[in-house]
């Protein structure tokens, strides 16, 4: 069903097919990423800075050579062909406008290096402008407007000519976090309606989450996990995907068997406890270093007649009130535990230094090898061609 | 602590006021008035350049322009300003495009080589010019001059346009030219070309200048038929004493005003809304 709902949208489809990326000697910034950008899709890479996700984007864009793998658009190598000749719009961090052009000139420019006339360039132009909601503002200078509407000006210039992707840098770093949840709404508005395909490349989870058909989650030049939000969310393939999207609580332990969907898990305080089994990587054998992982939001502090699958009894370190939740930072066997709780109400508040029960649900703590989540940082060769 | 710091120094803005004005006056007396006392000698009565003058007459203007040689000198030295401009302009605009963002060993040994005409006194440059263009019979050639005072106008264009790039052009503007369909005759058309342009403009004003002005390269490289105004009011100054030099110096001052005047309204019409 959701397949034919794709296939009926517009762009094409992008494969990125084994690609490896180094300077010179230097280590590997990008290895052996693989993803594919289905048509009509919204796609975001999401790591933190230094993860290679930038270069990825310029290396499909043609700015970077490729060291190994392939790049291509509906089966077609785009290899060979410089930037100008690919077909990707492209909004870069400050976004790039021509500062001594009209906004209006601005969008039409792509239409006029395609060599369209004048009048039908300025017509198009006119009518993206409308679309992304600044018709009236055309023979403004970029200078003259606003951050977040040289933002529109950017997506409007990138769309114009309708191109392959539409790929994004980071386009919303520079603004304050109101404009750029309400322009997180209106691109992916603007690209329902458009029906284009979009790469998007962020550290921001938040903006991943909201945005995203799919994250694919990187570090250190990988692509660590590659699904849904709520995959990526809720079974996490690794300790870093657990802690980079969102804040999640680790809690080592050896693996003691498997009972059915859960992993049983002995504590480094000797209790026993169950966590599911992770939906993405291996299973875990007996013996194995697991970690738990519970979101903060998914643990309870337990009333003295309330029970869970598993608790453990801690006391209070601190307390931050956030407005929508408050958290609360625990000290439980010498290990610091984070929870928060939407209820805010005053009489259930309780003081730092307060003896508390913290429970969870056994489907709520997610079973995870328990390797370090980085890589040794070596020099990787990549793997020999293949004939 | 620092709040009430600015707070006490302020009573006693109104005294560094005067002292400010106190140091800055004399700066400006000296800067502005040998170009004004020109102007009076230049309405002197008499046949000799002197001040105070004896009031009042233009004979020395109409004697300036009816002079062929001085007329000749006049334009011999915007015609070599001209070319000078145009092939420094030329040199130093795309040696500070080539330069742009790009590491490469030697990078500032090349970058000193263009400097090196202001750095290098220019009794030597003249000195070596004229050792070099002797033997082929150039000295006393226009064009030959016009060269020579492009290498002096080729580091003010480097640095204006070096400037000018710095702030007009990013890796990004470029990339997202290109992937916008740019090749590189409209990358340099549409990204390049606005970018450099107020460098290329001030570098090559600053240029005329300093090729109009020069008078050391010109006296070494000077043949009977290529004196410039500034070789001629020099040995002018030397011989005769007409009021002739006051005459042309006056006119180019009042040149320079009226540019400085239309520069500066172009300025305030551009950042008008």
């Amino acid at each position: 069903m959701s397949d034919l709902s794709l296939s009926q949208r517009g762009g094409r489809r992008l494969d990125v097919e084994g690609v490896w990326k180094s300077y010179g000697s230097q280590p590997f910034v990008v290895r052996d990423v693989s993803f594919a950008l289905e048509p009509g899709e919204f796609l975001t890479l999401l790591g933190p800075s230094g993860s290679g996700k930038t270069t990825i984007l310029m290396l499909i864009a043609g700015f970077e050579t490729l060291s190994r793998g392939k790049i291509r658009v509906d089966g077609r190598d785009i290899a060979g062909q410089p930037p100008e000749q690919r077909n990707f719009g492209i909004v870069f961090q400050g976004y790039a406008l021509f500062p001594h052009m009209s906004v209006l000139d601005n969008v039409a420019f792509p239409l006029r290096m395609k060599g369209v006339g004048m009048r039908e360039r300025l017509r198009q132009a006119g009518e993206m402008l409308e679309k992304v909601g600044l018709d009236g503002l055309g023979s403004r200078r970029p200078h003259e407007l606003s951050g977040g509407q040289q933002q529109r000006v950017a997506l409007a210039r990138a769309l114009v000519f309708e191109p392959d992707a539409l790929l994004l840098d980071e386009p919303l770093g520079a603004l304050d976090r109101k404009l750029r949840e309400q322009l997180q709404i209106e691109i992916k508005e603007l690209q329902r309606r458009v029906g284009v395909s979009v790469l998007l490349v962020t550290h921001d989870q938040d903006e991943a989450m909201m945005m995203s058909d799919r994250i694919a989650v990187m570090s250190q030049g990988e692509v660590i996990q590659i699904g849904s939000p709520a995959d990526v969310y809720l079974h996490p393939a690794t300790p870093f995907v657990a802690g980079f999207l969102g804040e999640t609580n680790l809690l080592p332990g050896t693996c003691c068997g498997l009972e059915g969907d859960h992993v049983v898990i002995r504590f480094h305080n000797g209790e026993l406890g169950r966590a599911r089994i992770p939906r993405f990587g291996g299973r875990p054998a007996n013996g194995d270093a697991v970690l738990a992982s519970i979101r903060p939001e998914r643990i309870r502090m337990l009333k003295p007649d309330e029970g869970a699958d598993f608790f453990i009894e801690g006391k209070i370190v601190s307390r931050t009130f956030l407005g929508r939740h408050t958290r609360y930072v625990i000290n439980a066997d010498s290990q610091l535990v984070v929870a928060s709780t939407t209820d805010c109400s005053e009489s259930t508040t309780l003081a730092p230094g307060t003896p508390v029960r913290l429970g969870w649900l056994s489907e709520d703590a997610q079973s995870l090898a328990d390797k370090h989540p980085r890589r040794p940082s070596k020099v990787v060769q990549p793997k020999p061609a293949k004939a | 602590m620092a709040l009430s710091d600015a707070a006490q120094t302020r009573p006693h803005a109104g005294l560094g006021r005067i002292l400010l004005f106190a140091a800055c006056m004399p700066v400006l007396v000296l800067l502005v008035l040998p170009s004004l006392i020109i102007v009076p000698m230049a309405l002197t009565k008499g046949d000799l350049i002197q001040f105070p003058p004896i009031w009042i007459s233009i004979h020395s203007f109409t004697d300036y322009l009816g002079d062929p040689a001085w007329v000749t000198s006049t334009a011999l030295s915007f015609k070599v300003a001209v070319l000078a401009v145009a092939i420094g302009g030329f040199a130093g605009a795309t040696a500070a495009i080539a330069m742009h963002g790009r590491v490469f060993r030697g990078r500032n040994f090349v970058a000193g080589l263009i400097m090196s005409p202001i750095v290098v006194p220019a009794i030597v440059l003249a000195l070596g010019d004229y050792l070099l263009f002797a033997p082929f019979q150039l000295i006393g050639n226009w064009i030959a001059l016009a060269v020579v005072h492009a290498m002096h106008v080729t580091p003010y264009v480097f640095i204006a346009v070096q400037t000018s790039l710095t702030v007009g052009l990013s890796t990004a503007l470029l990339r997202s030219a290109r992937s916008l369909g740019a090749g590189r005759l409209s990358v340099f058309r549409f990204v390049y070309w606005p970018a450099i342009r107020p460098g290329l403009l001030a570098g090559g004003v600053l240029g005329f200048a300093v090729s109009f002005d020069d008078v050391v390269l010109s006296l070494f490289l000077q043949g009977p038929n290529t004196v410039t105004l500034p070789v001629r009011m020099f040995t002018a100054i030397e011989y005769d004493l007409t009021p002739k030099i006051a005459a042309s110096a006056s006119i180019f001052i009042a040149l320079a005003v009226l540019g400085l005047a239309v520069h500066s309204l172009g300025a305030r019409g551009r950042t008008a809304p």
